[in-house]
Protein backbone atom coordinates (compact mmCIF):
# COMPACT_ATOMS: atom_id res chain seq x y z
CA UNK A 1 0.00 0.00 0.00
CA UNK A 2 2.85 2.58 0.43
CA UNK A 3 4.62 1.88 -2.42
CA UNK A 4 0.88 2.31 -4.51
CA UNK A 5 0.39 5.46 -2.46
CA UNK A 6 3.84 6.87 -3.31
CA UNK A 7 3.64 5.99 -6.59
CA UNK A 8 0.59 7.81 -7.18
CA UNK A 9 1.74 10.39 -5.30
CA UNK A 10 4.85 11.09 -7.60
CA UNK A 11 2.64 10.37 -10.75
CA UNK A 12 -0.13 13.30 -8.97
CA UNK A 13 3.09 15.70 -8.76
CA UNK A 14 4.44 15.04 -12.34
CA UNK A 15 1.03 15.45 -13.63
CA UNK A 16 0.55 18.50 -11.95
CA UNK A 17 4.21 20.14 -12.94
CA UNK A 18 2.72 19.64 -16.69
CA UNK A 19 -0.48 21.28 -16.38
CA UNK A 20 1.20 24.01 -14.36
CA UNK A 21 3.37 24.59 -17.15
CA UNK A 22 1.41 24.42 -19.68
CA UNK A 23 3.03 20.99 -21.14
CA UNK A 24 0.10 18.97 -20.86
CA UNK A 25 -3.22 20.26 -21.83
CA UNK A 26 -5.25 17.07 -21.99
CA UNK A 27 -8.94 18.06 -20.91
CA UNK A 28 -8.35 21.56 -20.36
CA UNK A 29 -10.49 23.98 -22.72
CA UNK A 30 -8.20 26.60 -23.85
CA UNK A 31 -3.68 26.52 -24.97
CA UNK A 32 -1.24 27.79 -22.31
CA UNK A 33 -0.58 27.01 -18.29
CA UNK A 34 -3.31 25.62 -16.13
CA UNK A 35 -2.59 26.09 -12.69
CA UNK A 36 -6.41 25.21 -11.20
CA UNK A 37 -5.48 21.64 -13.12
CA UNK A 38 -2.18 22.05 -11.32
CA UNK A 39 -3.08 23.30 -7.92
CA UNK A 40 -5.56 19.79 -7.90
CA UNK A 41 -2.82 17.32 -8.61
CA UNK A 42 -0.36 19.06 -6.45
CA UNK A 43 -3.24 18.65 -3.52
CA UNK A 44 -3.97 14.90 -4.64
CA UNK A 45 -0.50 14.20 -4.47
CA UNK A 46 -0.33 15.66 -0.69
CA UNK A 47 -3.28 13.38 -0.31
CA UNK A 48 -1.66 10.44 -1.55
CA UNK A 49 1.18 11.26 0.97
CA UNK A 50 -1.23 11.08 3.82
CA UNK A 51 -2.56 7.78 2.23
CA UNK A 52 1.59 6.79 2.29
CA UNK A 53 1.95 7.52 5.79
CA UNK A 54 -1.59 5.90 7.62
CA UNK A 55 -0.48 2.84 5.38
CA UNK A 56 2.88 3.02 6.92
CA UNK A 57 1.16 3.18 10.57
CA UNK A 58 -1.18 0.29 9.37
CA UNK A 59 1.51 -1.85 8.82
CA UNK A 60 3.88 -1.53 11.15
CA UNK A 61 0.72 -2.12 14.11
CA UNK B 1 -24.38 45.96 -15.01
CA UNK B 2 -26.07 49.16 -13.17
CA UNK B 3 -25.38 48.96 -9.10
CA UNK B 4 -28.86 47.93 -8.80
CA UNK B 5 -28.57 45.21 -10.68
CA UNK B 6 -25.61 44.19 -9.04
CA UNK B 7 -26.78 43.99 -5.02
CA UNK B 8 -29.71 42.19 -6.28
CA UNK B 9 -27.15 39.57 -7.89
CA UNK B 10 -25.43 39.31 -4.96
CA UNK B 11 -29.07 38.82 -2.32
CA UNK B 12 -30.07 36.26 -5.18
CA UNK B 13 -26.88 34.51 -5.00
CA UNK B 14 -26.63 34.40 -0.97
CA UNK B 15 -29.98 33.17 -0.75
CA UNK B 16 -30.05 30.63 -3.51
CA UNK B 17 -26.27 29.39 -3.16
CA UNK B 18 -27.44 27.70 -0.27
CA UNK B 19 -31.44 27.37 -0.62
CA UNK B 20 -31.97 23.95 -2.43
CA UNK B 21 -33.00 25.77 -5.52
CA UNK B 22 -29.61 26.13 -7.76
CA UNK B 23 -27.61 29.68 -7.38
CA UNK B 24 -26.24 29.05 -11.31
CA UNK B 25 -29.51 28.32 -12.49
CA UNK B 26 -31.20 31.73 -10.68
CA UNK B 27 -28.65 33.66 -11.74
CA UNK B 28 -29.36 32.70 -15.12
CA UNK B 29 -32.96 32.81 -15.51
CA UNK B 30 -33.71 35.94 -13.53
CA UNK B 31 -31.74 38.77 -15.09
CA UNK B 32 -33.28 36.44 -18.53
CA UNK B 33 -36.37 37.37 -17.24
CA UNK B 34 -36.01 40.90 -15.81
CA UNK B 35 -34.75 41.57 -19.25
CA UNK B 36 -31.13 42.57 -17.89
CA UNK B 37 -28.81 42.85 -21.06
CA UNK B 38 -25.19 41.36 -19.06
CA UNK B 39 -22.13 39.96 -20.46
CA UNK B 40 -21.60 36.92 -18.70
CA UNK B 41 -18.26 36.48 -19.97
CA UNK B 42 -17.00 39.77 -19.47
CA UNK B 43 -14.29 40.34 -17.08
CA UNK B 44 -15.84 42.76 -14.83
CA UNK B 45 -19.17 40.24 -14.26
CA UNK B 46 -16.42 37.20 -13.79
CA UNK B 47 -14.58 39.17 -10.99
CA UNK B 48 -18.23 40.23 -9.43
CA UNK B 49 -18.98 36.85 -9.04
CA UNK B 50 -15.96 35.53 -7.58
CA UNK B 51 -16.10 38.86 -4.83
CA UNK B 52 -19.65 37.15 -4.99
CA UNK B 53 -18.58 33.51 -3.99
CA UNK B 54 -15.76 34.47 -1.78
CA UNK B 55 -18.39 36.26 0.50
CA UNK B 56 -20.47 33.24 0.75
CA UNK B 57 -17.88 30.94 1.57
CA UNK B 58 -16.83 33.51 4.31
CA UNK B 59 -20.15 33.35 5.44
CA UNK B 60 -20.26 29.77 5.73
CA UNK B 61 -16.78 29.56 7.55
CA UNK B 62 -18.17 32.00 10.49
CA UNK B 63 -21.33 29.98 10.36
CA UNK B 64 -19.35 26.84 11.40
CA UNK B 65 -16.85 28.20 12.79
CA UNK B 66 -16.87 25.86 15.76
CA UNK B 67 -17.17 22.43 13.46
CA UNK B 68 -14.43 23.88 11.12
CA UNK B 69 -12.05 24.53 13.98
CA UNK B 70 -12.56 21.11 14.96
CA UNK B 71 -12.17 19.80 11.45
CA UNK B 72 -8.76 21.26 11.47
CA UNK B 73 -8.22 19.68 14.56
CA UNK B 74 -9.04 16.66 13.72
CA UNK B 75 -7.13 16.78 10.55
CA UNK B 76 -3.69 17.95 11.89
CA UNK B 77 -4.10 15.18 15.30
CA UNK B 78 -4.48 12.06 12.42
CA UNK B 79 -2.27 13.07 9.98
CA UNK B 80 0.73 13.77 13.07
CA UNK B 81 -0.63 10.37 14.43
CA UNK B 82 -0.38 8.21 11.27
CA UNK B 83 -3.96 6.98 11.27
CA UNK B 84 -7.64 8.24 11.50
CA UNK B 85 -8.91 7.86 15.32
CA UNK B 86 -12.72 7.18 15.92
CA UNK B 87 -13.30 10.63 17.27
CA UNK B 88 -16.30 11.92 15.77
CA UNK B 89 -14.57 15.54 14.50
CA UNK B 90 -11.84 13.30 12.60
CA UNK B 91 -13.77 11.08 10.69
CA UNK B 92 -16.10 14.46 9.71
CA UNK B 93 -12.79 16.06 8.43
CA UNK B 94 -12.16 12.82 6.01
CA UNK B 95 -15.64 12.45 5.54
CA UNK B 96 -15.09 16.24 3.63
CA UNK B 97 -11.41 15.32 2.51
CA UNK B 98 -13.47 12.40 0.72
CA UNK B 99 -16.65 14.30 -0.20
CA UNK B 100 -14.58 16.88 -1.87
CA UNK B 101 -11.75 15.16 -4.24
CA UNK B 102 -15.27 14.23 -6.81
CA UNK B 103 -16.35 17.78 -6.64
CA UNK B 104 -12.77 19.09 -7.12
CA UNK B 105 -11.78 16.47 -10.15
CA UNK B 106 -14.76 17.00 -11.81
CA UNK B 107 -15.01 20.61 -11.92
CA UNK B 108 -11.63 21.28 -12.65
CA UNK B 109 -12.09 19.24 -15.95
CA UNK B 110 -16.11 19.56 -17.00
CA UNK B 111 -16.93 22.78 -15.17
CA UNK B 112 -16.61 25.26 -18.91
CA UNK B 113 -17.88 22.54 -21.03
CA UNK B 114 -20.76 21.71 -19.26
CA UNK B 115 -21.70 25.03 -18.49
CA UNK B 116 -20.97 25.82 -22.53
CA UNK B 117 -22.74 22.90 -23.74
CA UNK B 118 -26.00 23.33 -21.06
CA UNK B 119 -26.00 27.47 -20.54
CA UNK B 120 -29.39 27.78 -22.55
CA UNK B 121 -32.24 29.26 -20.69
CA UNK B 122 -35.03 25.66 -22.58
CA UNK B 123 -32.22 23.79 -20.57
CA UNK B 124 -31.83 25.24 -17.27
CA UNK B 125 -35.16 25.91 -17.40
CA UNK B 126 -35.37 21.75 -18.06
CA UNK B 127 -32.78 21.13 -14.93
CA UNK B 128 -34.56 23.10 -12.47
CA UNK B 129 -37.53 20.35 -13.35
CA UNK B 130 -34.70 17.83 -12.83
CA UNK B 131 -33.99 19.19 -9.83
CA UNK B 132 -37.34 18.80 -8.08
CA UNK B 133 -37.59 15.78 -9.30
CA UNK B 134 -34.21 14.74 -7.74
CA UNK B 135 -35.74 16.21 -4.60
CA UNK B 136 -38.86 14.60 -4.17
CA UNK B 137 -37.29 11.23 -5.66
CA UNK B 138 -35.00 11.33 -2.76
CA UNK B 139 -37.78 11.93 -0.16
CA UNK B 140 -39.35 9.12 -1.47
CA UNK B 141 -36.65 6.60 -1.78
CA UNK B 142 -35.27 7.55 1.58
CA UNK B 143 -38.00 5.77 3.68
CA UNK B 144 -37.91 2.75 0.77
CA UNK B 145 -33.64 1.95 1.01
CA UNK B 146 -33.66 2.54 4.80
CA UNK B 147 -34.88 0.73 7.58
CA UNK B 148 -34.13 1.23 11.20
CA UNK B 149 -32.88 4.79 13.36
CA UNK B 150 -30.93 6.86 11.41
CA UNK B 151 -27.59 7.25 11.04
CA UNK B 152 -25.29 10.13 12.31
CA UNK B 153 -23.13 12.15 10.44
CA UNK B 154 -19.98 11.07 11.96
CA UNK B 155 -20.89 7.09 11.11
CA UNK B 156 -20.95 7.61 7.95
CA UNK B 157 -19.21 5.39 5.27
CA UNK B 158 -15.52 6.63 3.50
CA UNK B 159 -17.87 5.73 0.26
CA UNK B 160 -20.95 7.79 1.14
CA UNK B 161 -18.73 10.52 1.50
CA UNK B 162 -17.80 9.97 -2.07
CA UNK B 163 -21.80 9.51 -2.87
CA UNK B 164 -22.04 13.00 -1.45
CA UNK B 165 -19.44 14.21 -3.43
CA UNK B 166 -20.52 12.76 -6.45
CA UNK B 167 -23.92 14.06 -5.73
CA UNK B 168 -22.72 17.27 -5.30
CA UNK B 169 -21.12 17.19 -8.68
CA UNK B 170 -24.47 17.13 -10.66
CA UNK B 171 -24.68 20.95 -9.55
CA UNK B 172 -22.17 21.18 -12.31
CA UNK B 173 -25.24 21.46 -14.68
CA UNK B 174 -27.02 24.98 -14.14
CA UNK B 175 -30.63 24.35 -12.55
CA UNK B 176 -29.06 21.29 -10.38
CA UNK B 177 -28.61 22.42 -6.95
CA UNK B 178 -25.47 21.62 -4.90
CA UNK B 179 -27.28 21.64 -1.63
CA UNK B 180 -30.25 19.77 -3.01
CA UNK B 181 -28.01 17.15 -4.49
CA UNK B 182 -26.00 16.54 -1.76
CA UNK B 183 -28.64 16.38 0.61
CA UNK B 184 -30.40 13.89 -1.30
CA UNK B 185 -27.47 11.59 -1.50
CA UNK B 186 -26.95 11.47 2.59
CA UNK B 187 -31.07 10.97 2.71
CA UNK B 188 -30.12 8.05 0.77
CA UNK B 189 -27.76 6.99 2.83
CA UNK B 190 -29.35 7.22 5.84
CA UNK B 191 -28.56 10.50 7.36
CA UNK B 192 -31.14 12.47 8.72
CA UNK B 193 -32.45 15.90 7.38
CA UNK B 194 -30.59 18.29 9.75
CA UNK B 195 -27.42 15.97 9.54
CA UNK B 196 -27.66 15.62 5.66
CA UNK B 197 -27.70 19.56 5.52
CA UNK B 198 -24.92 20.32 7.53
CA UNK B 199 -22.70 17.81 5.65
CA UNK B 200 -23.54 19.60 2.74
CA UNK B 201 -23.23 22.67 3.98
CA UNK B 202 -19.59 22.19 5.57
CA UNK B 203 -18.96 20.23 1.54
CA UNK B 204 -20.53 23.28 -0.01
CA UNK B 205 -17.27 25.53 1.82
CA UNK B 206 -14.25 23.69 0.71
CA UNK B 207 -15.87 23.69 -3.30
CA UNK B 208 -16.75 27.38 -3.55
CA UNK B 209 -13.87 28.71 -1.18
CA UNK B 210 -11.09 26.79 -3.57
CA UNK B 211 -12.78 28.05 -6.55
CA UNK B 212 -13.22 31.61 -5.69
CA UNK B 213 -9.89 31.84 -4.63
CA UNK B 214 -8.70 30.49 -7.66
CA UNK B 215 -10.34 32.80 -9.37
CA UNK B 216 -9.09 35.33 -7.14
CA UNK B 217 -6.73 36.92 -9.90
CA UNK B 218 -9.85 38.16 -11.73
CA UNK B 219 -10.53 40.34 -9.17
CA UNK B 220 -6.81 41.61 -9.14
CA UNK B 221 -6.96 42.10 -13.07
CA UNK B 222 -6.83 45.85 -13.94
CA UNK B 223 -9.69 45.20 -16.37
CA UNK B 224 -11.26 44.76 -12.86
CA UNK B 225 -10.78 47.89 -11.08
CA UNK B 226 -13.81 49.43 -12.66
CA UNK B 227 -16.22 47.01 -10.34
CA UNK B 228 -14.00 46.76 -7.20
CA UNK B 229 -16.86 49.10 -5.40
CA UNK B 230 -19.74 46.99 -6.78
CA UNK B 231 -17.70 43.39 -5.65
CA UNK B 232 -16.88 44.35 -2.19
CA UNK B 233 -20.02 45.59 -1.76
CA UNK B 234 -21.93 42.32 -3.56
CA UNK B 235 -19.27 40.29 -1.41
CA UNK B 236 -21.13 41.38 1.84
CA UNK B 237 -24.18 41.45 0.54
CA UNK B 238 -24.06 37.90 -0.67
CA UNK B 239 -22.14 36.78 2.39
CA UNK B 240 -24.85 38.59 4.86
CA UNK B 241 -27.75 37.02 2.63
CA UNK B 242 -25.74 33.23 2.65
CA UNK B 243 -24.97 33.32 6.37
CA UNK B 244 -29.06 34.32 7.59
CA UNK B 245 -29.44 31.61 4.48
CA UNK B 246 -27.97 29.02 6.26
CA UNK B 247 -29.47 29.69 10.17
CA UNK B 248 -32.71 29.49 8.67
CA UNK B 249 -31.99 26.56 6.76
CA UNK B 250 -30.49 24.29 9.48
CA UNK B 251 -33.15 25.43 11.93
CA UNK B 252 -35.57 24.47 8.88
CA UNK B 253 -33.91 21.46 8.10
CA UNK B 254 -34.81 19.84 12.23
CA UNK B 255 -38.21 19.54 11.31
CA UNK B 256 -39.06 19.59 7.33
CA UNK B 257 -37.57 18.15 4.07
CA UNK B 258 -36.86 18.82 0.59
CA UNK B 259 -40.38 18.91 -1.11
CA UNK B 260 -41.54 22.30 -0.40
CA UNK B 261 -38.45 23.79 -2.19
CA UNK B 262 -39.16 20.71 -5.21
CA UNK B 263 -42.25 22.22 -5.80
CA UNK B 264 -40.69 26.10 -6.26
CA UNK B 265 -38.65 24.69 -8.36
CA UNK B 266 -41.06 22.46 -10.38
CA UNK B 267 -43.69 25.65 -11.12
CA UNK B 268 -40.38 28.40 -11.36
CA UNK B 269 -38.56 25.34 -14.19
CA UNK B 270 -42.08 25.16 -15.94
CA UNK B 271 -42.68 28.80 -15.81
CA UNK B 272 -39.49 29.85 -17.21
CA UNK B 273 -39.89 26.87 -19.98
CA UNK B 274 -42.96 28.17 -20.70
CA UNK B 275 -42.21 31.72 -21.05
CA UNK B 276 -38.98 30.69 -23.32
CA UNK B 277 -41.34 29.12 -25.39
CA UNK B 278 -43.24 32.22 -26.05
CA UNK B 279 -39.86 33.72 -26.66
CA UNK B 280 -40.49 36.16 -23.41
CA UNK B 281 -37.35 35.65 -22.15
CA UNK B 282 -34.04 34.22 -24.30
Amino acid sequence: MRNIALALAVVFFVVGSLYWTGTLQVGAGHPGPHHSHGILFFVLGLLALVWMRFAGRASAS
Amino acid sequence: MTFLQAMLLAVLQGFSELFPISSLGHTVLVPALLHWHIDRSAPTFLAFVVALHLGTAVALVVFYRRDWAGIVRGLAASIARGRIGTDGEERIAWLLVFGTIPVAVLGVFLERPVRALFGSIPLVAGFLIVNAAIMFAGERLRSAVRSGPPRRLASLPWSGAVWVGLGQSLALFPGISRSGSSIVAGLLLGLTHEDAARYSFLLATPAIGAASVLELPRLLDPSAQGVLAEAAIGGVLAGVTAYASVAFLTRYFRSNDLRPFGWYCLVAGAGALALAAAKMIA
